[in-house]
């Protein structure tokens, strides 16, 4: 009990003093799990309750700032939603070529866009007579690129921690409570194309915490609050100085956790095993990193064990478990890789019909060269259309927001990128990036 | 018959041994050959005698013993050059811990039997500049090697003392204050001074000696007139002290002699001003390497006329993050280029194998604005330039040596694929092209 509001206040402070900007977003996503635990304390025993009246007083304060905070917050901020809708305008835009994704490529068509969606794509649709007219008639529109693996704008400084340094089992632990959108880092990324991402806490913890999928720019930018458990069963999340030290004892702490986790009823609270019920029971998803061939087996086994439903997330080696993986991938970011068999290990392991997604483990590679991984994959054997499928439509279903994001259909965001060429081509520059309609960046603009 | 059979077997070691010797000629026959140095030509007809380049153009005249290569609807390029690469050597053993020690030579780190080379190779790049890291502010001599293979370091090399590398404002661990800033430009600055005194006193040694020399030439003669009385000097000359040899001076001597140009590492523009400056004050020929904010001073390095090594063009190929790329821009190499600097492009890589990517770094800095033309000299003859080597390779001209890549579409194309390359003639990757 003491442990479980122990990390959520550590997961507080987290949000509150980790970074300034950040502060505001890391203080309602706090505040409100805050609340949520406090809420689910009834069975305490008496004494205890006692005992925790005093602390409870002051927190109450606390929280009575917080609500105070969110109170101003949503009233800026819906005055601030009021102003980007005012912004927001309908627009028609002429492409010399639009990559669907999932309807092939248009050539001379027009997107229109309204009220951030996209509403018709073809050859000629009705144009409505307010939109605003965008020529790209020598340019490749694309959907927004999916980054299915990213750590970005999760501190202020690039050399901020992405890890829990203390304990190596935190499912409870939100990386959203870290993430900082009006970060440095996250803007300057939004000249790459990326336009979703899937942030995610570090390698070096066995369970380190739940994911969470943003957009990176505009009112409507959450797009899940959780979106699975990160794990790590890579020689990363072995440490010297605290458990677990070993391979066997990084697996035996995962079963241990997750056997926890089957066994958990609903007598006691407790943050941590009701996250991993729900991974035990499949309804939550699981990121597993693991680079070579025993941790690919090692996940594998676990994966069979409780049945879970995962994704890998790395698979730097291992071609003789490309059969075995059976699972959708996230590939090691392409740049940071320089040998052939690395760069050509992507193609093998599409295919074995084995889905895949590419990452930038920003800041660890640049957004920018999600791209580029995907451009290198097809040098390296990659078919052209997987390769632009795993920037897109394949990483929303892998993350599972395919409903909204992922191709360039009627009734998903207008999250799009303009491109100078074709998009697996190098040269193409980024020239104009949308997301949900409004234009985010633009080449030799601000 | 046992004579016979002999006399048959040295016909055959006969000509066994010429057609090894690379004495033939060679004709490549190539839909567009991109040279570099000039126009591209279409239908172009390159003749190699000797492993080098004997004539290019389209009315070319093939002799009749010439073996011919057809590459007709291909491409046909110089060997790329990667102007920062790791290959044949290991980082971890780039860096001595004296702060200064120009003294030491990179061709003393060079391992001939990485095999990591055959990938790069296989990607086109057929030459590559390693230089000593950046820990050390004088940290030795760079080599050009040719990826041609070969045992010893001397087999492979093209051009040593290609540079002196320095480095300023370079973190160790990402951690960097301003006074140690101050301290590498004045520890190097020192070095320069002391370097000078050094010159100073070494020049002082050999005109006395000279003198001495003299002297004592002319006290010869007179002791051959010794019949004649011994009036006159009667102190005989005495000869000179030769000063103590100090091995780190005599390679900076070399770079204030304007010999070997000085290679300076730098990435904040604080940094790069210091670095121009410092060139200056000592008069020495000045390179800048990386140049991560070099986008921020482009005229004043271009109004200098100084080369540009820009590395890396996407920070994705370094371990990031690093306090050093805090401000890096992927349009560095466009704006520069742009602004009149003359830049070669590096690709800076975690490793050795890394140095594949060079074409890819070309073409991204295409993507992010940079000239199409420019960013394929900046990848070929445009680091044989700074680098000292153009007389040798960089483009295709005639004289210049045989290193010549052949592609199934141009260089910058996702689809293009290398079928063949060729080091000083001889192919050393793909076979021979239908």
């Amino acid at each position: 009990m003491q442990f479980s509001s122990d990390s959520a206040d550590r997961q507080f402070c987290r949000g509150r003093f980790s970074h300034a900007n950040g502060a505001l977003f890391g203080a309602i996503s706090s505040a409100k799990h805050y609340n949520y635990i406090s809420l689910r304390r009834p069975n305490l025993p008496i004494l205890e309750n006692i005992q925790n009246l005093a602390i409870n007083q002051v927190r109450v304060r606390e929280v009575k700032l917080k609500i105070f905070l969110i109170v101003i917050l949503s009233v800026s901020f819906s005055c601030h939603q009021l102003r980007a809708a005012d912004k927001q305008q309908d627009l028609a835009i002429r492409a010399g070529k639009i990559w669907t994704v999932t309807d092939g490529v248009i050539a001379d068509g027009v997107i229109i866009i309204k009220d951030g969606k996209i509403d018709a794509v073809g050859k000629d649709p009705r144009i409505p007579g307010k939109a605003r007219a965008l020529d790209m008639q020598d340019k490749s529109v694309m959907p927004g690129l999916i980054d299915a693996h990213s750590h970005l704008g999760l501190s202020l400084d690039i050399f901020g921690e992405i890890d829990e340094t203390v304990l190596p089992v935190t499912p409870d632990m939100r990386i959203l409570d870290a993430f900082n959108p009006l970060c440095h880092d996250v803007k300057k990324a939004l000249s790459s194309g990326v336009t979703t991402m899937l942030i995610a806490p570090g390698h070096r913890n066995p369970i380190a915490g739940q994911a969470a999928i943003v957009k990176l720019h505009g009112g409507d930018w959450l797009l899940k609050r959780s979106a699975g458990v990160k794990f790590s069963v890579g020689n990363e999340a072995l440490m010297s100085d605290r458990e677990p030290t070993s391979r066997s004892g990084l697996m035996s702490l995962i079963r241990e956790e997750l056997d926890n986790g089957k066994e958990y009823g609903r007598s006691e609270f407790d943050p941590r095993r009701e996250v991993l019920k729900s991974v035990v029971e499949g309804k939550m998803p699981v990121y597993i990193y693991c680079n070579t061939l025993d941790e690919i087996t090692a996940a594998r086994e676990i994966i069979d064990e409780y049945n879970l439903k995962a994704v890998l997330v790395g698979v730097r080696e291992g071609d003789e478990a490309v059969q075995a993986i059976n699972c959708p991938v996230i590939y090691m970011p392409l740049l940071s890789l320089s040998r052939d068999k690395d760069l050509k290990r992507v193609s093998a392991i599409a295919d074995v019909g084995i889905k895949l997604a590419f990452a930038s483990f920003a800041p660890g590679t640049d957004p920018y060269d999600l791209r580029t991984s995907a451009i290198i994959a097809v040098k390296y054997g990659l078919d052209p259309e997987v390769a632009l499928k795993s920037l897109t439509i394949n990483a929303a279903e892998i993350l599972g927001i395919h409903q909204r994001v992922g191709s360039i259909e009627k009734g998903k965001d207008a999250d799009l990128v303009i491109l100078s060429g074709d998009p697996l081509e190098l040269t193409s520059g980024v020239e104009m990036v949308i997301i949900n309609g409004e234009i985010v960046y633009q080449r030799g603009g601000q | 018959v046992v004579i016979r059979s002999i006399f048959v077997l040295f016909l055959l070691s006969f000509c066994i041994l010429a057609s090894a010797s690379g004495a033939e000629n060679i004709a490549i026959r190539a839909g567009t050959v991109l040279t570099i140095s000039g126009d591209s030509i279409e239908n172009g007809i390159i003749l190699i005698e000797d492993g080098k380049i004997k004539a290019i153009g389209q009315d070319v005249n093939i002799p009749e013993d010439a073996r011919v290569i057809d590459a007709s609807g291909k491409f046909a390029m110089p060997g790329l050059i990667d102007a920062c690469s790791l290959l044949y050597v290991i980082e971890g053993e780039l860096n001595e811990s004296r702060s200064i020690a120009p003294e030491l030579n990179i061709l003393d780190a060079v391992d001939p039997f990485i095999d990591e080379y055959e990938e790069v190779l296989a990607q086109g790049v057929t030459s590559v500049y390693v230089a000593p890291g950046s820990r050390s502010l004088l940290g030795g001599r760079g080599a050009v090697l040719k990826l041609k293979g070969g045992k010893t370091p001397a087999e492979m090399l093209l051009k040593g003392d290609v540079a002196v590398k320095a480095a300023i404002g370079v973190s160790s661990n990402n951690q960097s204050s301003s006074l140690t800033r101050l301290e590498h430009y004045a520890s190097i600055r020192e070095a320069f001074i002391e370097a000078q005194a050094y010159m100073q006193q070494k020049r002082k040694y050999e005109q006395e000696l000279a003198e001495y020399e003299k002297k004592k030439k002319e006290e010869e003669e007179k002791k051959k007139d010794e019949e004649k009385k011994d009036e006159g000097n009667k102190e005989k000359p005495k000869r000179p002290t030769k000063p103590k040899s100090n091995p780190t001076y005599e390679i900076l001597i070399k770079v204030l002699a304007k010999e070997i140009p000085l290679q300076i590492e730098a990435h904040r523009v604080d940094d790069i001003l210091n670095a121009l400056r410092l060139a200056d004050e000592f008069g020495t020929r000045l390179i800048l390497d990386k140049c991560t904010e070099g986008y921020m001073a482009a005229d004043e390095i271009a109004r200098r006329k100084v080369p540009v090594i820009v590395s890396p063009v996407s920070v994705s190929h370094t371990d990031m993050p690093k306090l050093e790329y805090r401000n890096h821009n992927a349009q560095n190499a466009a704006i520069l280029s742009k602004g009149g600097v003359k830049v070669a492009l590096g690709v800076s890589g975690r490793d050795g194998a890394s140095s594949k990517f060079a074409a890819l770094a070309a073409a991204m800095a295409v993507a992010n604005g940079m000239d199409r033309d420019t960013a394929l000299r900046s990848i070929t003859l445009t680091p044989a330039e700074i680098l000292g080597v153009a007389h040798r390779i960089g483009s295709l001209e005639a004289g210049k040596d045989a290193d010549i890549v052949i592609l199934n579409g141009h260089p910058f194309d996702t689809s293009a694929r290398v079928e063949m390359v060729l080091i000083e003639g001889k192919t050393v990757y793909g076979s021979e092209l239908k």
